[in-house]
């Protein structure tokens, strides 16, 4: 247990480490390396000395320009791990921490509520899919998740603003709640917020809920074939029993995993959906960091979604062998290497999210 | 051919993957002969903008007076090329990392799937984001590589799982006595047998890429240059499509497009994960 423990930390550091120095390196090797740019937009501004200009270059990127590469790097590296990601561009003296941390509640109220109802609905259809494979519903319900996991999430954020929106005016399209309520733990407010998510939790979940249709109907497929649900109904045991202890808790096993995996991936925020809702969260941030060119704090979010990620995946490890003891067991090894990790079991894990 | 024919077969009773079928078939033949039959100009032209639907124009025009139906037809060629270009390296990387992972083994197995392992962790659509925002390229073959730069992690992971089982079968055993080299062993002893797999993640690789690419299109985050779907429908927002019902068919018109392709080549790849998965046929 302990060692399997320390691979997953190693791993994980690692994996962090790595993206840090992605976007080091991207942000400072790329053709048009904006912190140049940056330089020589201060200096077309004039009115500046050249002392100045590399105080605000440092303090945007907190790193020295001017110094070697190697410098820079283990600066920045530094820093990251100290949690200065710099300041942002955009607004001057803002730390991009702080943008951050101010985005990062929208994206877990929006995303969470969203993942939670998409996957309890999931659920549902999923066991229905495979229980009655028959019925009309099923037949019905194959068609429309099936179309519906092609369909790219931000053209159905397009399609719901333009007819709720736009069209009919029910629901506001920007912002996450109304400017004439008082931000706190009251009635109006929370209403509000409600009101304001309420579009884009819409989008999310006619996006995700066919995805986790699909893959729950495929758990539930194959555990109703496995040779001890046969045997549990051999043994006469009742409906009830067999459906819930013995089909229920193993169809659930690759779901909850992929619910914990998802959970990383929602601080990425639904970047599309966010965005066309002018939705403050993290993937707003991202697009509009993009757009207007503010590389410290476009980095800043980047980092920060992957180490949400990792730092999930790691969650994962950690209660899966408590959910699934064979993991851990050495006998096990080769059913484990025949058998596609659980992170790979849906492909559609990010897609869900994305 | 017995293959083509149990496809036949397969395609015919299975009447949506025969549709979705049709309309790649369609897809593609627009993608290269469109050019004859359709132009489009950058330049407005007086009195046109935002006409409705009529025989001239069955789409309407855009805010430049612009056939929207030629748009979509010109349209087709980059989004196809990025898509299949983009597709092609995941395979390629991919297959060649998972087999010859699986096939090697030991230290350097280990060594190649952490490495892997970053990639699948590390969140895709924001890299993909952040790094077009800093190449910003209007090469398309630029374009796809930047849309493959994670999506090949999965692939390499599941083809791996599935060289391992098949690195102890007879056939490769056989092969090894007969001295045959190691690339031998991984493109004509392993690659036949991943083949199935690797052609159905082909297509959802596509979806995937077109998805993607149309995303960063549509968010400004590429270059807005040329005319395909993603442009026109971020050039469709911007010229406020959402708030006056004119440009409607600007709007939906691409969205359309883009939907029925990635419909089309999601449910023609059922048909050969049924063509490839005997049990699939059964249940």
């Amino acid at each position: 247990m302990l060692g399997y423990l320390a691979r997953r930390v190693l791993m994980a550091l690692v994996t962090i480490y790595v993206v840090v120095t992605i976007s080091f390196y991207m942000v400072r090797l790329m053709p048009g390396n904006p912190m140049q740019y940056l330089e020589a937009q201060l200096q077309q501004q004039g009115g500046v000395s050249p002392d100045q200009i590399r105080q605000q270059v440092e303090a945007i990127y907190g790193v020295m320009p001017s110094g070697p590469l190697w410098k820079q790097y283990l600066t920045y590296v530094g820093n990251v791990f100290r949690g200065d990601f710099g300041d942002s561009m955009l607004n001057p003296g803002q730390g991009v921490l702080s943008i951050i941390a101010s985005a990062l509640p929208w994206t877990v109220i929006l995303v969470g509520i969203s993942l939670i109802i998409s996957f309890v609905i999931g659920l549902v259809i999923g066991t229905i899919l495979a229980a009655y494979p028959d019925s009309t519903f099923s037949k019905v319900m194959t068609g429309v998740v099936s179309f519906l996991s092609a369909v790219p999430n931000y053209l159905i954020a397009i399609v719901l603003i333009y007819l709720l929106a736009d069209l009919n005016h029910l629901f506001p399209i920007t912002g996450a709640y109304s400017n004439n309520t008082e931000p706190g733990f009251n009635l109006p407010f929370i209403g509000s917020v409600l009101y304001h998510a309420a579009l884009p939790m819409a989008a999310y979940v006619i996006v995700s809920f066919g995805a986790w249709s699909l893959a729950m109907k495929g758990s539930v497929t194959t555990v109703l074939g496995a040779d001890y649900v046969r045997a549990a109904e051999a043994r006469g045991l009742g409906g009830r029993r067999v459906t819930q202890t013995y089909i229920g808790r193993n169809a659930m096993l690759p779901m909850i995993t992929n619910l914990a995996v998802s959970v990383g991936y929602m601080f990425g925020g639904s970047v599309f959906i966010e965005t066309y809702f002018s939705y403050p969260g993290l993937g707003f941030r991202l697009i509009s960091a993009v757009n207007s060119r503010d590389y410290s704090l476009m980095m800043g979010c980047f980092i920060l979604i992957t180490i949400a990620v990792v730092v999930s995946n790691f969650v994962v490890d950690l209660i899966y062998p408590v959910v699934d003891p064979r993991i851990l067991k050495p006998a096990s090894r080769k059913s484990r290497l025949t058998a596609p990790p659980p992170q790979a079991e849906l492909p559609g894990a990010e897609a869900m999210n994305a | 051919m017995e293959f083509l024919k149990d496809f036949w077969r397969i395609l015919r009773e299975d009447k949506p993957a025969l549709v979705g079928g049709v309309v790649i078939l369609v897809y593609v033949l627009v993608a290269i002969f469109g050019h004859f039959f359709a132009h489009v100009s950058d330049l407005p032209s007086g009195g046109q903008a935002y006409l409705g639907p009529s025989l001239d124009h069955p789409l309407g025009t855009d805010f430049l007076g612009n056939d929207t139906l030629s748009e979509i037809v010109i349209g087709t060629r980059p989004v196809m090329i990025v898509g299949v270009v983009s597709a092609v390296i995941v395979i390629f990387v991919g297959v060649v990392v998972g087999l010859f992972s699986g096939y090697v083994g030991g230290f350097l197995d280990g060594l190649i799937m952490r490495i892997t392992d970053i990639f699948l962790t590390i969140p895709g659509l924001p890299l993909i984001i952040v790094i077009a925002s800093i190449i910003h390229t209007t090469n398309p073959f630029v374009l796809a590589i930047i849309l493959s730069v994670t999506a090949w992690a999965g692939l390499a992971r599941a083809v791996r799982a599935q060289a391992l089982s098949l690195r102890t079968s007879d056939f490769i055993d056989a092969a090894k006595v007969q001295n045959l080299p190691l690339t031998n062993l991984i493109g004509r002893q392993l690659l036949p047998n991943v083949g199935p797999y690797v052609a159905i993640s082909f297509l959802l690789a596509v979806t995937g890429a077109i998805y993607a690419q149309v995303g960063l299109f549509v968010l400004g985050v590429a270059p807005v240059s040329g005319t395909n779907w993603g442009i026109m429908i971020n050039l469709a927002m911007n010229q406020g499509a959402l708030y006056t019902s004119r440009s409607m068919l600007y709007l939906f018109a691409p969205m359309a497009a883009i939907v029925l392709l990635q419909v089309a080549l999601v449910y023609f790849s059922r048909a050969l994960d049924k063509l490839f998965n005997p049990r699939l046929r059964v249940q």
